[in-house]
């Protein structure tokens, strides 16, 4: 009781001062809201007051909290992965077999961590689709904005959790396994010149072997989450420092007076040192009562909803979803078909079809279609914010009409990409001949 | 009281945070029903109410609960099939249901559980503890449970439980005949008569007209040519059809058609199968050498030693340093003296009787007979008895002309 | 802002709404309490308690020390007896020592002859011939372990996970 503060709702005695231990989830006035951001850790990534318009589910589809969830999820199931698994060739295979057999909940909480993995290549990536529909690496009226380094930020963590999810897939040492990483490491090595050197240090010799497994069992467990950790914090400031969504910039731009002089009203520097240099925002569209809610309690809500329905909807898939295992590695024997991870079948796709013949000179498609294309395509995304000349009222607008004709080509580019990807999941069938996803293949000969 | 913002949004998100609650309790269960859904659970109660019909509430209490586990480092293979076959050892249940009869006694006394497992002579998943998955009829599992049923679905001509010769061939591969193995003997008197040889090489040798054969067992399924071949397509079928008819499946192979009756074709496919590469550790094979060869000569004189005369020196141990040429006990080392005239030597060497000297030794007598060969006084009345015995049947010999005793070495 | 349900008076429903999020909180915590009974072993890697050591004509008079499974087997005569290896005081494996004069003593009820003294190389724990603690930090004496022959082919059985009192001996024949 003498724990708490004597009343829990008491007004503070001196600015600055919180005599509650506890924040209120239900605050009573914008004060209680504010000081329940400004005394809660977990909070203190929120700003007390959010624009309801880009509090909309139908806006963001709150599709980066979910990534976050997911993250969170993933290194949840994988702790206890990490007690479970042993990164050797000769034990990988056995322990992720007793991990699905008779480890209490071991199926479940593999399977929770595999398909939480493979949802956060999609959301991500859905993430990266709704901030370039939406034109949100745009900048608006706010000083210091750099929306544009954010997006580039999310390419990295984009390309980090694809590279996240490669890792671990080689981990179970299965034949699936063996060969994903076998086509996988040699694109990188068709990269001329440097390619054989970057697929050695990659693998850590010439063959897949124990080298391999704990290379890609460090970077899956330690480098790069502690990277994503890292991004996803910096990603998560520079929102705080843009001033919010992209979203917020339109109430801004269309509720402006022309003549209101601009009042430095709040500055989102650590402690408010270097004033001016932050973003000032307006006072009137960022805290007008019409525009905008508390952070707690209705962001705070919003954002465990997506959390815990992500939890949910995992936890419940986990129970009916079973994660493959097939053979252990065998280096004598490729499966029939060998297939990449499903997030890069587009680019197997490519690299089947794009082995040019000039006379006696060959380029290898895993070069064009492995290296140079995808590199090209992940150059441009990069650098799309300089060069996407739309007009600033076109920052936040879903499918703004300004930006058509890179919405659409961006469109036909992600549907090319969904087709090659499910023509390499769906159709493609031994030797890589294309069979109708109806179309039964051949029987699998057994041994007996 | 200053005023808060009203706020649309809880009016909305409430209902919706409460029913993703109920999602999640939705979800725990679940989750809880997963692991308790496995058929092992059911069996294990059954298994227990069997033997507390049969033997008392007693015995019931101690069928083991939980999943049970035969680890056998050696060969990696960590079983869980008794995890439902709780009854494999157990008396009394020679005529229950699978699975929980009670494993035939024979092939146990000579291949105890602790020491093979089960999946390395029945086959499937040890791994695994739901039905399917351990019987192997999973997709991604290759080495399927040998089971009569197997042998069914090939309508085998013989013994319908043969295919799980193969695996009995995995250590007895260099066995001329294996106790049991009908099939398998079957199909090894086949090679040599029909003398496949001369075209295959087989273990290592043979003729090199046909593929090699060693390994053939290893191929993988994928590299046979089903084209020709209709109803089952695995290897073993594909083998027995081959066998039969070489002509039918391989277009222009040279290998002749013996004829092979059905039960013929099918032992050679399981034994042709059963030449695979694997990794056993040399004291699980049958037949090999473990210890260094020794020719019938050192044999039969060691057998000499150990029965004749000069028995009490090799079982005391004296033997190791000396030898004891009247009494035909030689020693491997030869660091001590002669025994046969040692009755002799110690009045030499030492200026005492034997039994003067084995009461009070000195040298490195002293330190053998305190350490390593510690003899009561007893014993000690029986070795100057030997000794002198020793020495008799040594001068007897020294009359008779025979020189067996060598000088003195000091 | 209008009630979607009117009928039901605004603090009830308060409640069942609180009680569906809570309720949902609290299955996810109990979910992610359970998920740790992952790190509880169900099944064992360990070797088996019960090995078989060998036919008994593989054991010389006195002592014989078996590494795989650290422990010392006496013979004396006809009757054999196994005591552990293993210090009582922190596990380390203690090596015997012969001693200069062998001295016999009643262990149990019977002769032993004891040719040797058992030293601890981790904390200097020193015990007897018959493992009797004698100085060093070891609380109590080395363990005796129940010694059987096999059933089926006479081998001499040790079962690690049954301690007996110095008075057991197994005679052959």
């Amino acid at each position: 009781m003498s724990l708490r503060a004597p009343t829990r709702r008491s007004e503070p005695d001196a600015p600055g001062v919180r005599p509650q231990m506890l924040w209120s989830l239900r605050p009573r006035s914008d004060r209680e809201a504010g000081d329940a951001i400004a005394s809660n850790f977990l909070f203190h990534a929120f700003p007390a007051k959010v624009s309801k318009a880009s509090m909309a589910w139908n806006y963001s589809f709150w599709l980066g909290t979910i990534s976050a969830a997911l993250f969170f999820l993933l290194i949840l199931s994988g702790l206890p992965l990490l007690f479970l698994y042993v990164p050797s060739v000769e034990r990988a295979y056995q322990s992720v077999k007793d991990i699905e057999f008779v480890i209490t909940f071991g199926s479940w909480i593999r399977a929770v961590h595999r398909i939480a993995a493979h949802g956060m290549v999609i959301v991500v990536f859905l993430h990266l689709v709704r901030v370039f529909l939406t034109g949100a690496y745009k900048n608006g009226a706010g000083r210091g904005q750099h929306r544009e380094w954010n997006w580039v930020l999310g390419v990295v963590m984009l390309l980090v959790t694809l590279f996240l999810s490669f890792t671990g897939y080689l981990l179970p040492w299965d034949q699936l396994a063996f060969w994903a990483v076998t086509v996988g490491t040699n694109i990188a090595s068709s990269i001329p010149a440097i390619g054989p050197t970057v697929r050695e240090l990659l693998i850590g010799g010439r063959t897949i072997e124990q080298a391999t497994l704990i290379r890609f069992y460090v970077l899956h467990v330690v480098i790069l989450p502690l990277g994503l950790g890292v991004l996803f914090a910096y990603h998560m400031w520079r929102v705080r420092k843009d001033g919010g969504l992209a979203r917020a910039e339109r109430d801004t731009l269309l509720e402006r007076p022309a003549e209101t002089p601009v009042v430095a009203t709040k500055t989102y520097t650590l402690l408010g040192v270097a004033r001016g240099q932050a973003p000032v925002i307006r006072a009137q569209a960022l805290e007008a009562p019409e525009t905008t809610v508390n952070a707690v309690p209705d962001l705070t809500r919003r954002a465990a909803i997506a959390t815990l329905g992500t939890f949910a909807v995992i936890g419940i898939l986990s129970v009916f979803i079973a994660s493959p295992l097939e053979e252990p590695a065998n280096a004598l024997v490729t499966p029939n078909p060998a297939k990449a991870p499903w997030y890069f079948l587009w680019l197997q796709e490519i690299v089947t079809d794009t082995t040019i013949r000039i006379g006696s000179f060959t380029v290898n498609g895993a070069f064009v279609g492995g290296v140079v294309l995808p590199g090209l395509l992940i150059g441009l995304l990069t650098v799309w914010p300089w060069l996407d000349r739309s007009p600033a009222a076109a920052t936040g607008v879903w499918m703004a009409r300004t930006r058509g004709r890179q919405n659409t080509v961006f469109l036909l580019v992600v549907l090319g990409i969904l087709i090659l990807t499910f023509i390499g999941m769906a159709m493609r069938g031994p030797y890589w001949y294309l069979y109708w996803p109806w179309e039964a293949w051949p029987d699998i000969p057994a041994r007996i | 009281m200053e005023k808060r913002t009203n706020s649309p949004f809880p009016a909305i998100d409430r209902p919706v945070m409460a029913v993703v609650g109920v999602v999640l309790v939705i979800g725990t269960g679940l989750f809880m029903w997963s692991d308790r859904a496995h058929d092992w659970r059911f069996y294990q109660m059954e298994f227990a109410q069997l033997v507390a019909d049969q033997f008392g509430a007693d015995k019931a209490a101690e069928v083991p609960t939980g999943m049970q586990q035969i680890w056998v480092a050696d060969l990696e293979r960590a079983d869980r099939c008794t995890t439902c076959h709780l009854g494999v050892l157990w008396k009394g249940f020679e005529k229950a249901e699978h699975p929980y009869r009670t494993h035939p006694e024979a092939p146990l006394k000579t291949h105890p559980l602790e020491k093979f497992g089960c999946t390395s002579c029945h086959g499937g998943q040890g791994w695994a503890i739901d039905t399917a998955a351990a019987h192997g009829q999973v997709a991604h599992w290759e080495e399927p449970l040998l089971s009569r049923s197997l042998g069914e679905s090939y309508t085998l001509a013989g013994d319908k439980n043969a295919l799980m010769q193969m695996n009995c061939n995995t250590c007895h591969r260099y066995d001329r005949e294996t106790n049991g193995a009908t099939a398998i003997n079957l199909a090894k008197r086949l090679v040599t008569d029909k003398g496949c040889r001369a075209c295959h090489v087989i273990n290592g040798y043979g003729g090199t007209i046909g593929p090699d054969l060693t390994e053939v067992g290893d191929k993988a399924p994928e590299q046979y040519d089903f084209s020709r071949l209709s109803g089952q397509r695995t290897a073993f079928a594909w083998h027995v059809a081959h066998l039969k008819d070489p002509r039918a499946l391989a277009e222009g192979t040279i290998m002749p058609n013996f004829n092979f009756t059905t039960e013929q074709a099918q032992a050679l496919s399981m034994l042709v199968l059963s030449w695979r590469r694997h990794d056993v550790p040399a004291r699980y094979l049958a037949g090999a050498p473990r210890t260094d060869p020794r020719s019938a000569e050192e044999l039969a004189a060691e057998e000499a030693m150990k029965t004749g005369p000069g028995r009490w020196f090799v079982d005391t141990g004296c033997f190791v340093c000396h030898s004891v040429s009247a009494l035909g006990v030689k020693s491997p080392a030869q660091i001590g003296p002669d025994l046969s005239t040692a009755v002799e030597d110690t009045q030499s060497r030492f200026g005492l009787t034997v039994d003067a000297f084995l009461a009070n030794p000195t040298g490195t007598m002293s330190v053998v007979l305190s350490r390593q060969i510690i003899l009561t006084p007893e014993q000690k009345q029986v070795a100057v008895q030997k000794l002198r015995e020793a020495f008799a049947e040594h001068q007897k010999q020294r009359a008779a002309g025979v020189t067996t005793a060598p000088a003195p070495s000091h | 802002m209008s009630d979607p349900h009117p009928k039901l008076p605004a603090d009830r429903r308060d409640f069942l709404l609180k009680l569906g999020a809570g309720a949902g909180v609290a299955a996810l915590t109990a979910q992610g309490a359970a998920s740790l009974r992952s790190l509880v072993p169900n099944v064992s890697y360990d070797s088996p308690t019960t090995v078989k050591l060998g036919p008994p004509a593989d054991f010389p008079d006195g002592i014989k020390f078996l590494p795989d499974e650290r422990l010392f087997v006496f013979r004396q005569g006809n009757t054999f007896h196994a005591v552990s290896a293993v210090c009582t005081h922190l596990g380390c494996t203690v090596r015997a020592e012969a001693l200069a004069n062998a001295q016999t003593t009643d262990v149990g009820g019977g002769e032993l002859r004891l040719t040797h003294r058992f030293l601890c190389p981790c904390h200097g724990s020193e015990y007897k011939g018959d493992g009797t603690n004698v100085s060093g930090p070891a609380p109590k004496p080395l363990a005796w372990y129940r010694l059987s022959f096999a059933p089926d082919d006479g081998q001499l059985v040790v079962d690690l996970a049954d301690e007996v009192a110095t008075d057991f001996r197994l005679t052959l024949g």
